[in-house]
């Protein structure tokens, strides 16, 4: 295979964006339902009454993880068929788990004295939730939606291979017909839109985080 | 004010209850320190009392209402009685201003009134307003730290304060500085205070009333007096120390012992060899060690009301130990 490295540019500035903006939905949406649903769960989990459901429950977001998305999509073929909706089905149950268990490792993380204290002056349960121990969870929570948005942004090139666009296609379409440069530019866009993604969430958690966890 | 009914106690999974039938009351603007080992059930009747545990059995009354009646909601209770704990539990990411208003916000106080009565708390426990207010905890040293905690359980002005070894954590210097602070505090705000500390001594200068708790049960209550001259048993004498008798020196005043009739001699006066009548008797006892002197004057402000003995002091210490 040669390289050329007006091909390249040319893949990467003319052939890319509209995939690279696929991409961005194929990570985004799944995050975000991801963190709709994780989030809230997590938060049940960590309540008296639904406690004893963590482990049955975090064995399921552990199975999202670990059955591969193609494997989710050959399941779930005879319902969604093929194309942007099954992907993005996949891969938001791909995004799961990182985010279900840093709310949980968060939430369990909030100091005994500090909840304590906050029960002794009368927070009720909600208050509790709300002012102490979701803003003191919040970086671990923040950590694990980086390490969803991560793993979700290398995994959302596989959408292309049923139909769901994304920078997948760019790379795919680069090993069919043997360029180089299209799978290194798809590779470098995919890579990028990680890190960018990574940098506004960093932003957002410096904001959330309380000024004590600061480092 | 504050009434225990045969409180028992059992945790689920245990079968030695951590609290047996014990029955006691707090009297209204008494510090009432329950004193004992760890895992004596002092700090559970604490957490029972604010209903952050359940009694197994038994009735708690807070000005004759039951706290464990169905219309008593938990939370309101809370907000209603101070509560400061050993680990303080200052919300970490809140400034001081907003834990010291924190129960004036949950109680929804408007706004304007909360600032000043902020402001008010944080000099009334020896704080700079200006200095700490909008500091976080972690930028303050253990000491501060714990004065912002009585601070925010003294916010709403509760009628009744529950203090979970309140000075623990601080080395005993800011500890006898904090305790002394106190103290003067209570005489102005005549809070009924229930105070856990596993110090004996911390116990006989906070109390009003002690309450010894040994392996769940009332060992002995009464005033500090009562409890150092009538030890209930040998546990008590214990937990006393081999200093009983310097103790019931501390607590009794010199106007109490002092004899009125003799005259000071010019020996004493020459010295400066004086306490006065408010010290405790043991200042009678340093200060003739430290004059080398039988004797020390007692005064009265200026005045000179008479002369204290070591043969009165003798006397005394027979009388308060019964060993006589």
């Amino acid at each position: 295979m040669d390289f050329e490295m007006e091909r390249f540019i040319s893949a990467l500035i003319d052939r890319s964006p509209p995939h690279a903006l696929v991409h961005l939905q194929l990570v985004l949406i799944p995050v975000i339902v991801a963190f709709l649903i994780a989030f809230p769960v997590a938060v049940l989990l960590t309540r008296r009454r639904f406690m004893k459901y963590t482990d049955r429950v975090m064995t399921i977001f552990n199975m999202g993880q670990t059955i591969p998305p193609l494997a989710i999509i050959a399941i779930f073929f005879p319902f969604l068929g093929l194309g942007r909706e099954p992907a993005l089905f996949a891969l938001t149950i791909y995004a799961l788990l990182p985010i279900a268990r840093n709310t949980l490792a968060g939430l369990k993380g909030v100091p005994q004295e500090v909840k304590e204290a906050a029960r002794g002056v009368g927070m009720s349960e909600l208050e509790m939730l709300t002012r102490v121990e979701i803003p003191l969870s919040m970086p671990v929570v923040m950590a694990g939606i980086k390490i969803s948005v991560v793993l979700t942004s290398g995994t959302a090139a596989l959408g292309a291979l049923v139909g769901g666009g994304g920078m997948g296609a760019v790379i795919f379409a680069g090993i069919d017909f043997f360029r180089a440069e299209l799978i290194v530019a798809g590779t470098l866009i995919i890579g990028a839109i990680a890190i960018v993604l990574d940098r506004i969430l960093s932003l957002i958690d410096s904001i959330l985080t309380p000024p004590h966890m600061k480092v | 004010m504050i009434i225990l009914d045969q409180v028992d106690k059992v945790f689920p999974g245990q079968n030695i209850p951590a609290v047996k039938q014990v029955s006691f009351q707090v009297d209204e603007g008494n510090i009432c320190v329950f004193v004992g080992p760890s895992g004596c059930g002092k700090t559970t009747i604490l957490r029972m009392i604010n209903r952050l545990i359940e009694p197994t059995s038994g009735d708690i009354y807070i000005k004759g209402q039951k706290v464990s009646d169905k219309e008593v909601n938990p939370d309101q209770l809370r907000r209603e009685i101070g509560y400061v704990i050993q680990q303080i539990g200052l919300l970490p990411h809140r400034t001081v201003e907003q834990n010291v208003a924190l129960v004036p916000r949950l109680l929804k106080w408007p706004e304007d009134k909360i600032k000043p009565r902020v402001r008010e708390l944080i000099d009334m426990v020896g704080l700079d307003p200006d200095e700490v207010t909008h500091k976080y905890p972690f930028q303050l040293s253990g000491g501060m730290m714990q004065r912002v905690g009585v601070a925010r359980a003294l916010a709403a002005d509760p009628p009744i304060m529950l203090m979970d070894e309140p000075f623990g954590a601080v080395d005993p210097i800011v500890r006898g500085r904090l305790q002394d602070e106190f103290l003067r505090l209570q005489k102005e705000m005549k809070k009924t205070i229930c105070f856990v500390t596993h110090d004996i001594n911390e116990a006989i200068k906070m109390g009003d009333h002690i309450v010894i708790m040994n392996k769940g049960e009332l060992v002995q209550h009464g005033t500090p007096m009562e409890i150092l001259s009538e030890p209930a048993n040998d546990f008590v004498k214990d937990l006393i120390g081999v200093d009983r008798e310097m103790k019931l020196l501390d607590l009794t005043r010199s106007s109490e012992v002092v004899n009125r009739d003799k005259a000071v001699p010019d020996q004493v006066r020459e010295n400066d060899c004086f306490i006065s009548a408010l010290d405790p008797v043991q200042r009678a006892l340093e200060t003739m060690m430290k004059k080398d002197s039988d004797i020390v004057g007692v005064r009265d402000g200026e005045e000179e009301i008479g002369i204290i003995c070591w043969d009165d002091l003798k006397k005394l210490i027979n009388k308060l130990s019964g060993d006589a």
